[in-house]
């Protein structure tokens, strides 16, 4: 067992590796809970629901045609597309969630003293696959 | 980004402004008006994941003369100016680069630089720039 360090992570969006442009990834796991107190109880009682996540990236904006992440999400808005996340890197071995997300957003946002970034926001559908690679 | 390439580069976009003696790497002895790129102050790696993208900070020393010299007032006052064929800014921000993806000149201070034992009056660009990791 070991730190990892997040500069090698690996993040594919529709088979498309969007790494080299991301600089910050979030993926949040969870699930509903349902409140199941009855009376008599001097506390709440809660019992767990159905699983829920979402994930959300951004980095650095680039202006390529093809395989920037503008070229690769604009067109995804909408869409439950394939995620793969690596947060180790690519390699045997190591860890890999792969789940399918609903792309919710995409924003381009233009500091006046910085480089212009992108991020995006997704809603995790049905499970998640944790794989060796 | 390989970095004499991305001073080279530097340097030889502000030669493009007549009259200014450049050079890519501090040297010994400058005859003014005269630009140094020198080495950056930071070069940070790991802008995004799997090496895509790194950033440095490079300043650009613009050595103008005399301190109690009025001239060397207003030649490093042109180099200053947001625009005009002589701005810094203007030059270097209009350039086509290879060696890098993005540049900007941030911020300039002011500052005496002693060169070979001669004290010059000098402007001091700091410049962000960009470029892949690989």
């Amino acid at each position: 067992m070991s730190f990892q360090h997040g500069k090698s992570t690996v993040i594919l969006v529709s088979g498309n590796n969007l790494s080299a442009f991301t600089n910050t990834s979030s993926f949040t796991r969870g699930a509903d809970e349902h409140d199941v107190t009855t009376y008599g109880k001097d506390d709440h009682v809660v019992a767990g629901g159905l699983g829920a996540g979402s994930f959300t990236m951004g980095g650095t904006y680039d202006n390529a045609a093809s395989g920037s992440p503008r070229a690769v999400l604009e067109p995804l808005i909408g869409a439950v597309v394939a995620l793969v996340r690596r947060p180790e890197g690519t390699g045997s071995g190591k860890p890999q969630q792969a789940f399918n997300g609903l792309l919710k957003s995409y924003v381009e946002t233009s500091p006046v003293a910085d480089m212009v970034t992108w991020s995006a926001e997704f809603t995790k559908s049905d499970a998640v696959t944790r794989t060796t690679q | 980004m390989d970095l004499a390439s991305v001073m080279d580069e530097v340097s030889g976009r502000l030669d493009t402004i007549a009259g200014l003696r450049c050079y890519p790497y501090p040297v010994a002895t400058v005859t003014p008006p005269a630009a140094v790129v020198s080495y950056p102050d930071t070069y940070t790696y790991d802008a995004t994941y799997g090496r895509g993208m790194d950033r440095m900070s490079l300043p650009v020393v613009l050595v103008v003369g005399k301190v109690s010299d009025r001239a060397a007032r207003d030649t490093l006052g042109a180099y200053c100016d947001g625009s005009g064929t002589k701005s810094v800014k203007q030059v270097l921000e209009g350039g086509t680069y290879t060696a890098f993806d993005s540049l900007r000149v941030e911020s300039i201070e002011f500052d005496v630089v002693s060169i070979a034992g001669v004290d010059y009056m000098a402007g001091v660009f700091t410049v962000d720039i960009a470029g892949s990791g690989a």
